[in-house]
């Protein structure tokens, strides 16, 4: 037995005469990434010629894992396959259970769900804005937008004890109840955000350094949209009216008003004002859910759980996220299989990345809101 | 003998000058000093605390305790000696500063035309960095430096030139290139910032200021979520503290230049009063034209950037230069 031989080698893709053009490894681990990614951008110059994707860097065997689990162990399960969704995977994830065995969710836990999960929205999609201005380099625009999601972190902790993982879903309702004191601390830090939100609004759409930046880069046309199936912002970004909210009706959204925000420019800045425009509609949706927050039950009583298929799908920050679960009457899942948002958009890259400029390249990853710890679990 | 005497005494003047006042130590120091407190200043205004004013000296000294690593596809020599390559035009420059009321500076032919060719040494040293580090990051690096130096070098010149031409036309005929004489011509009639026909001069050379310290919205060649700092990336240990300490120093050197160029004047009290009135006149042109505009700013691209300097400091600077030439 010899010991392997270590030799230092550089790969021979790697040409760094600028003339020729190269290969930019961006990624796997990269500051403008949040999560590990790998692209291999061919360049000439500035301008981006090719784009290879990579994945399976974080992949943690989460589907498998899920087998060896019981029903409720799955709902701890999902909730930590991502951070900044981590409630639309359990929620998703117990509709799927309720649908299967025909459970019907008392009228409270819907509106409580439904707030959970706009209140999440509305801290992942000020998350995404803020990177977007660190990216740039605009790094005041940065701290001000994240110390406004701080206020939705404050939100979350007060309401759901924790600043991420809410733990709010249980199979036939929710773990969490709120009261006429926790409603008053809700709206009223609610106002505190909307105010700020507007605000950061307006720098987005007016800001002439954030507009040259993100007007017309990383294009993704209407035709492009459908022919890739893209999803969430990212469709609605491309004129695209798409919105499980309303074309699932599930949880309290039937009863809820709300629009579905689409723009027209199909680049980096529409997805960014749709990121903005979608956290003041999220306010008002929270703020409806504790107007009209009806009395009751919060857990439905549990049948036993029959053997069969069932698929449930929501609207994630990200886009439609879809949950196929089948039992065998046993109560460990025999098959838990999901698809998630960032799976359908970033193929769509190739397209948004086609002779972009090398300076573009992590705003435009960055405008899908890639999700990689879901996609890859 | 007298001959000797003069030489001995003109060496060590050179190299007091270079290595401890106005360049070397002083520079370093104050560079150092205004590095920390555009660090503090920005932090305030993005409601942080901000690291002590003390932090970029302990960074310094922290580099100098680690190891040097270098990728094996490096060119050593290249690599190794293109951190020096700042450091030593940065002290050079900085030594031919000159500190109003304190000291003229080493004399030297046209000082600012010195200046003016030293002045891109630590760019070309990061370029050279870069390419010899072998990593496609610093090739990115390189080629965005270049673009940008071609960009920022022109306004520089053209407010080099409008105030050589006003002060040589003011005191009969020619450009006048020698720093002192500048200074002395300002102490004696008034600052040239507070002269309409140099105020376009004065906002070209603060719009040049960002670029070639390489901040935001200039820092393209370094950009660090775009090509992670580019030719600094393979960069560490002592050599890495170099390339910080040519940094510190140009940024002595540039503001300490806007300040001999339009506002040298004095105050009463020597030395002692001087040398922070010179201080303080750094760091309030280190607040307007660096820290102010990198907190309101994002970065541009290298393209928008190259057009930015094209279209702004350069018809600024050469709308002086033409007013000045004219005998305004």
């Amino acid at each position: 037995m010899s010991a392997p031989v270590h030799t230092p080698h550089i790969d021979d893709h790697v040409n760094t005469d600028p003339r020729a053009g190269f290969t930019l490894p961006v990624g796997p681990l990269h500051v403008a990434l949040e999560e590990p990614m790998y692209f291999r951008v061919s360049v000439e110059g500035e301008t981006v010629k090719h784009v290879e994707i990579t994945a399976g860097h974080v992949h943690r065997g989460m589907e498998a894992l899920a087998l060896r689990r019981n029903l409720f162990q799955n709902i701890v399960l999902t909730e930590r396959v991502c951070s900044l969704c981590s409630n639309s995977h359990p929620f998703t994830y117990c509709m799927a259970v309720e649908n299967l065995a025909g459970i019907v969710v008392p009228e409270r836990a819907r509106y409580l769900r439904s707030m959970a999960e706009e209140i999440k929205r509305i801290a992942s999609h000020l998350f995404n804005v803020a990177i977007l201005a660190h990216i740039i380099g605009f790094k005041s625009l940065f701290m001000h937008v994240m110390e406004v999601r701080e206020i939705m972190q404050d939100i979350k902790e007060t309401v759901y004890g924790n600043r991420m993982d809410l733990a709010a879903n249980c199979i036939g309702g929710v773990k969490y109840d709120v009261d006429a004191d926790l409603l008053t601390f809700l709206t009223r830090n609610l106002d505190r955000v909307q105010k700020h939100v507007e605000e950061i609004y307006n720098i987005y759409r007016n800001d002439p350094m954030v507009r040259g930046r993100t007007v017309g880069v990383g294009m993704l046309p209407q035709d492009k949209a459908l022919e890739y199936a893209v999803v969430g912002p990212v469709a609605r970004g491309s004129g695209l009216a798409v919105d499980i909210r309303k074309d699932v009706p599930h949880a309290a959204y039937p009863r809820l008003a709300f629009d579905v925000i689409t723009e027209t420019g199909c680049d980096v800045h529409s997805r960014a004002m749709i990121r903005l425009r979608e956290a003041l509609e999220s306010i008002s949706l929270v703020r409806q859910c504790a107007r009209d927050l009806p009395g009751g039950d919060l857990v439905a009583r549990l049948p036993e759980i029959p053997a069969g298929e069932a698929v449930a799908r929501s609207e994630a920050p990200r886009g439609e996220l879809i949950y196929f679960l089948r039992t065998d009457g046993t109560d460990v899942p025999n098959r838990l299989k999901w698809r998630v948002p960032s799976y359908m958009n970033w193929d769509a890259l190739g397209v948004m990345m086609h002779d972009c400029k090398v300076s573009d390249v992590p705003l435009i990853v960055n405008s899908i809101d890639p999700c990689i710890s879901c996609t890859e679990r | 003998m007298s001959y000797a005497t003069e030489l001995f005494t003109q060496t060590g003047l050179g190299l007091l000058g270079l290595l401890v006042f106005p360049g070397g130590l002083f520079a370093l120091m104050v560079g150092l000093f205004l590095k920390g407190l555009d660090r503090r200043i920005e932090a305030r205004l993005q409601r942080r605390v901000g690291p002590p004013l003390i932090q970029p000296y302990l960074d310094i000294a922290k580099l100098f305790t680690k190891e040097t690593v270098m990728p094996a596809s490096a060119n050593r020599t290249a690599f190794l000696l293109a951190p020096l390559l700042g450091l030593t035009g940065m002290a050079v420059c900085a030594a031919l500063l000159p500190v109003p009321g304190v000291s003229g500076g080493l004399p030297a032919m046209g000082d600012l035309l010195v200046i003016f060719y030293l002045l891109p040494l630590p760019a070309i040293a990061l370029m050279v960095g870069g390419s010899a580090s072998s990593s496609p990051f610093g090739a990115m690096g390189f080629s965005r430096e270049m673009t940008l130096m071609f960009a920022y070098e022109m306004p520089l010149l053209a407010v080099m030139l409008a105030v050589a031409m006003k002060v040589g036309m003011a005191t009969g005929g020619g450009a006048e290139f020698s720093l002192a004489s500048i200074v002395n011509y300002q102490l004696t009639n008034g600052q040239l910032a507070f002269d309409p026909v140099m105020i376009p001069a004065l906002l070209a050379y603060l719009l040049f200021l960002p670029g070639t310290m390489g901040t935001v919205p200039f820092d393209v060649p370094e950009a660090e979520t775009e090509i992670i700092e580019g030719p600094l990336l393979e960069y560490s240990g002592p050599a890495l503290a170099f390339f910080h300490i040519a940094s510190a120093l140009k940024t002595v050197v540039v503001l300490g230049l806007g300040v001999a160029l339009f506002l040298p004047g004095t105050v009463p009290g020597g030395i002692l009063a001087n040398i922070p009135w010179f201080v303080l006149k750094c760091a309030a042109l280190m607040a307007v034209s660096l820290t102010l505009v990198k907190s309101a700013t994002g970065r541009f691209r290298v393209d928008q950037a190259f057009t930015f300097y094209l279209k702004y400091p350069s018809v600024l600077a050469l709308a002086s230069l033409v007013l000045a030439w004219r005998g305004m």
